[in-house]
């Protein structure tokens, strides 16, 4: 009866030994120093080493109203999209959980093929739809909702679109686990207990699900704060999000040094948010 | 007695399939009602019709004389324990307790109160900021039972609460259910399969079958007068004989046993035409063992002993008769000579007017 119990008490000190399965992982490891490990820390170096030793290139990264409002623009990117995959997300994760076999599994084929599709054909997909002659505003205009095309493209509100597209299965798997495990009949108990649907649903549902909620979200952030494709495609150039920033400075302006150091900002940024998730939600911390 | 829950010819389907058909019952306040019956006999459902989670195709349920089919089941006050373990799990055991009345913003003080009230009567003082994965089964099932209380429900719904539980607690919990009956007065819908927590915990049975109520009364009723084959075999232990038809005047009738004996003036469930099929009941504990037929031996039936195990307080006796019909016995041990009865012996079972019962196929 108290098995669950005793999965908190911390199993007896064993002697610190290398895990028995170092070897099979020691070629990922390898891998991973030699292609993202070794070129960040040579990347970051040349941030504080060129054109000179100094944090020069810092002090121009915030100093220039420019790239702090492309690194604004990259946060509001971000919290808006994760804000919008997570009340997109939630009642399809919802459905998945509770729909019937046969409706649940073509609405996750539905979620898995697109994730599956090219990348690329999906952001042109949406130029398409997006455009001033596109789809979107032909209807408004053919029904004559508006007069004049809304801008939707090369913009943040495209590149906003088109990342929640994009980002959506990231909130909608962690969060379909999360919901799936909560047995339904702990929302029956709510209902008798006399908890509206607002109440089983605050109270209830919302902690419940909160670490499905983190998991996605955090997925969500950090994948939009350094996205490249759907900005560059969707975007405009007035508004640009860090990575492409990042990009014109290697490609354009070949200053590796202030490139450097709008990728450290990115990379402690994300560290910071990372560490705010595990001091409230833990680490993948399952639920007893 | 007056009519507290009144359940009026509900009928529930899936497709075509009816789960509850036309079931009538009425519960009186503060009774202890049992719906007993084998898994798919309709007993869970009806039970989630009062609770609110399905709608009756057909009928009415209506408690204290208003009708609760409009309402949604977090309207209709009731309280309900359920088989599984439903505590919130990200709620400590005061604070599953305490939901239901914070959905109902009761004061603080009240709310605390209450809180401490109900932890008493499941008897788990001190166990309040423990959360429920911190809990055994057994004191899971008392927060529920307290966190169902907490808001004062006139009427209690419990789904097979025991079910999770091994034997020892569930007894133990049986005890306990029964006192917090006894002290609360609310009423209790009991949902169980098994026929001893059925027996022991309430006022009334209703046996359940393929979705309609075979019978309802007190737990000794359905032992000692089953009104159906089904009711004689669901409850208690039971010997079936096939026999025919002899004869038949009014409630009662003549039957042939294959061997060609003829039993005289039993009691029949229903009318039967003379040569139909029907089944003589009678339980192991009401049959006679004594020396075989001779003049002065007792109207019954010959068998031969196969069998003979003794279980402590009982003997149990497998016995079968010349056509094979296989019958048991069960006696107080002390009653038994103590030579007892030897496997292979001839011997003449015999029993008091009454037991015997016939059921027309």
């Amino acid at each position: 009866m108290t098995l669950s119990h005793a999965a908190h008490v911390p199993s007896p000190a064993r002697p610190r030994r290398l895990p028995a399965g170092l070897a099979a992982v020691t070629p990922a490891f390898a891998l991973v120093a030699v292609v993202f490990v070794l070129p960040v820390l040579a990347l970051l170096l040349r941030s504080v080493l060129e054109p000179e030793p100094g944090l020069q290139n810092y002090a121009a990264f915030f100093a220039s109203t420019t790239y702090l409002k492309v690194l604004g623009n990259t946060f509001l990117v971000a919290a808006t999209v994760t804000v919008a995959t997570v009340l997109l997300g939630f009642p399809v994760a919802w459905f998945l959980a509770i729909a019937p076999g046969f409706w649940s599994r073509l609405l996750f084929a539905v979620v898995i093929l697109s994730m599956w599709t090219n990348l690329l054909a999906r952001t042109y997909a949406w130029m398409v739809l997006l455009q001033r002659t596109g789809l979107i505003n032909r209807t408004l205009m053919n029904l004559g909702l508006i007069s004049e095309p809304l801008p939707l493209i090369n913009n943040l509100v495209g590149v906003t679109i088109g990342m929640t597209y994009i980002m959506l299965p990231f909130m909608i798997l962690p969060l379909h686990a999360t919901i799936r495990s909560i047995d339904p009949s702990v929302f029956q108990a709510a209902s008798l207990c006399g908890a509206s649907r607002w109440q089983a649903f605050t109270r209830v549902m919302l902690p419940l699900t909160a670490t499905g909620i983190a998991a996605g979200a955090l997925m969500v952030f950090v994948m939009s704060l350094g996205y490249f494709i759907t900005p560059a495609l969707l975007g405009g150039t007035s508004n640009m999000m860090l990575a492409e920033l990042i990009a014109q400075l290697v490609q354009s302006l070949l200053d590796w040094g202030l490139a450097g150091a709008a990728a450290l900002v990115l990379l402690v940024v994300t560290l910071a948010i990372y560490a705010v998730q595990l001091r409230f939600f833990g680490f993948g911390q399952a639920r007893s | 007695m007056t009519c507290f829950l009144d359940i009026r010819g509900i009928t529930k389907s899936f497709g075509k399939v009816a789960a509850v058909s036309d079931v009538s019952l009425e519960i009186a306040r503060g009774e202890f009602m049992t719906f007993l019956g084998p898994s798919g006999s309709g007993k869970s459902t009806t039970l989630y019709m009062i609770a609110g989670f399905f709608d009756p195709s057909a009928g009415d349920i209506r408690l204290e004389g208003r009708s609760i089919l409009r309402e949604p089941s977090n309207r209709r006050n009731i309280g309900m324990v359920f088989q599984r373990y439903t505590l919130f799990p990200h709620l400590s055991v005061a604070e599953n307790v305490a939901f239901p009345l914070r959905v109902r913003r009761r004061p603080a003080a009240e709310i605390a109160r209450k809180v401490e009230q109900m932890l008493a009567l499941v008897r788990l003082e001190g166990f309040a900021d423990r959360m429920p994965a911190q809990l055994s089964g057994g004191q899971q099932q008392r927060v529920a039972l307290a966190r169902a209380l907490a808001y004062d429900p006139p009427l209690l719904l419990m789904d097979e609460p025991l079910s999770a539980l091994d034997k020892k607690l569930r007894e133990e919990i049986q005890v306990e259910i029964r006192r917090i009956h006894r002290e609360t007065g609310v009423t209790i819908l009991y949902v169980t399969h098994d026929q001893e927590e059925a027996l022991s915990l309430s006022d009334r049975v209703a046996l359940f079958n393929h979705g309609r109520i075979e019978q309802v009364g007190k737990g000794r009723d359905l032992y000692e007068a089953p009104r159906t084959r089904f009711v004689a075999g669901f409850v208690g232990h039971s010997n079936f004989l096939d026999c025919t038809i002899a004869a038949h005047a009014g409630e009662r009738a003549d039957i042939v046993l294959p061997d060609g004996s003829r039993l005289p003036e039993l009691p029949i469930d229903r009318q039967a035409p003379v040569g139909a099929a029907a089944r003589l009941m009678i339980r192991p504990d009401r049959l006679r063992i004594s020396s075989p037929a001779g003049a002065d031996a007792p109207a019954g039936i010959d068998a031969v002993l196969s069998d003979a195990t003794f279980i402590g307080e009982t003997f149990h006796f497998a016995l079968t008769t010349a056509w094979g019909g296989a019958l048991n016995v069960r006696m107080p041990s002390h009653t038994l000579p103590p030579a007892g009865h030897g496997v292979g012996q001839r011997v003449r079972l015999s029993w008091a007017p009454g037991d015997a019962r016939l059921f027309a196929e």
